[in-house]
């Protein structure tokens, strides 16, 4: 009876040790990680179309120099950001690379707004097809954030939650992750809307 | 007075949470409505011949190659965003196979005059966004400006097809993610299954109350863990039986056990989860991305 206990005893802390969120965390941060690189293909998918459409508008619209320029620096700002895995531990990089995005969607917002005034630039094939995928890897980049925005707060509940907190502090060390701050979400909620 | 008091402050207590409630509920969204066939089409904009040729046609595609594509046509969005609902309406039908995200959703909301088409992960390489904006502009759009609309819906399923038919093949996939992510939560169920199992051979054959108690009360909480998957209970219950068997035989003369004491161990209830499958079709469990393309008339 007393070995029984002790195998009991054993597997009682075995079965307490996979209900301590060992295996759950692990999971959740390679998901994170998932979702995270998910969001940066967007937004380097996203930074892929601009050159071309640059070049489209100017076309058009060259002596709109401010705007363009403005594109063009938005964009090399943007994608001058290294994104490694360890950006995700590091808040201020994160920021920053939110900071650089959001300021490339409003600069691309400005450029798609003075095409309103260009009819000849508005009916050009190319220039539709650009926009046609310039609205799909918006709405990418959203679906692709939403998911992350999950993916991390299921995340960060898991390392503060109480028991998990233990073994997320003394065993595995991992720590809590940013999230997209809640004002940028307007911006990119609403991309730039092109209407025919 | 007091009563009334206490009465005033009961009430005004209610008041201000259901206030609560209601102010900080999440903003009424339109609910996804049920997959009712490939073609649902609650505007009634198409006649029944027009609705069932267009489902045979689709259907006899995803015979050929497992894709899956569905037509819903709305009479309003109601406020909804396009891309997003339509996002919704494709994710929680789980169009396209597991792994695959071989699906397609066309939506058209009628009052708005937008429709979308929404690709599924697995289909964003042969029907590109930019393939979905021309399909729509050139061949759902004119249509519908001109008062078309089952003629448009036609020719823009048809095209949908045509597209991503020739290119598109059913390949054998590699090994994905969720598919080893089933596995080893088989393997964990499993082992909870066995654990339980053991401590209810631990609590069917030991004497001490004390003992009993603690283990009982950890038995039920794995069999509630588990109660919702079959696979867990069954290995509880095999070990369970195996372990009792062996210990029963083992000691011989035994005291009596009252039941009583398994009304304690009652499990709790877990809810089963599967897809709804009406009409006889239902989603493969595919994915969406955000892949597609929106448009108006």
């Amino acid at each position: 009876m007393g070995t029984m206990r002790r195998i009991a005893g054993g597997m009682v802390l075995v079965t307490c040790l996979g209900g301590c969120g060992y295996n759950d965390l692990q999971g959740l941060d390679e998901d994170t990680k998932a979702a995270w690189s998910e969001v940066v293909n967007q937004y380097q998918r996203r930074a892929d179309l601009i050159p071309n459409l640059v070049a489209t508008v100017k076309g058009y619209a060259a002596h709109e120099k401010e705007t363009l320029e403005a594109v063009v620096q938005a964009r090399a700002q943007a994608t001058g950001i290294q994104v490694t895995p360890e950006l995700l531990n590091n808040p201020e990089a994160f920021e920053r690379f939110q900071k650089a995005q959001t300021g490339l969607t409003s600069a691309l917002g400005r450029l798609i707004a003075i095409a309103e005034n260009y009819p000849n630039l508005k009916a050009d094939q190319n220039f539709r097809d650009l926009q046609n995928q310039l609205e799909g890897t918006e709405n990418r980049i959203a679906v692709a954030r939403k998911r992350y925005i999950d993916r991390v707060a299921e995340y960060n509940k898991m390392v503060r939650y109480f028991p998990t907190n233990l073994t997320a502090k003394y065993l595995l060390h991992l720590e809590e992750r940013p999230n997209f701050a809640v004002a940028d979400e307007k911006g990119v909620a609403t991309p730039p809307e092109v209407k025919f | 007075m007091e009563k009334k008091r206490s009465l005033g402050l009961v009430g005004s207590c209610l008041l201000v949470s259901t206030l609560a409630l209601v102010l900080t509920s999440p903003t009424w969204a339109l609910d996804v409505p049920p997959l009712a066939g490939r073609i649902v089409d609650r505007a009634r904009v198409l006649s029944v011949n027009e609705a069932d040729s267009l489902s045979a046609a689709l259907k006899a595609h995803e015979d050929t190659t497992g894709n899956q594509v569905a037509v819903l046509i709305l009479p309003s969005l109601e406020g909804e965003s396009l891309e997003e609902y339509a996002h919704r309406v494709a994710t929680s039908w789980k169009l396209g196979q597991r792994g695959i995200d071989n699906g397609v959703l066309l939506l058209i909301a009628v009052k708005e005059r937008r429709l979308r088409i929404e690709v599924g992960y697995g289909l964003e390489g042969t029907l590109t966004d930019l393939r979905s904006a021309h399909i729509i502009r050139n061949e759902i759009v004119p249509r519908f400006r001109a008062g078309d609309m089952a003629g448009g819906v036609r020719a823009g399923t048809e095209a949908i097809l045509k597209t991503i038919e020739g290119t598109y093949e059913a390949k054998d996939q590699p090994a994905v993610p969720r598919n080893r992510a089933l596995a080893s939560d088989a393997l964990q169920l499993v082992f909870v299954g066995v654990v339980a199992g053991f401590l209810a051979g631990i609590v069917l054959s030991q004497g001490l109350r004390r003992t009993r108690a603690l283990f009982g009360s950890l038995l039920a909480y794995l069999v509630a863990q588990s109660a919702s998957m079959v696979l867990g209970v069954v290995a509880a219950g095999i070990t369970a039986v195996l372990l009792w068997l062996v210990l029963w035989t083992g000691r011989g003369n035994r005291s009596r056990r009252t039941y009583d004491d398994w009304t304690w161990y009652s499990s709790r209830g877990g809810g089963w989860s599967g897809s709804s499958t009406d009409g006889g079709f239902s989603g493969g469990g595919g994915d969406f991305g955000g892949g597609g393309a929106s448009g108006n008339w």
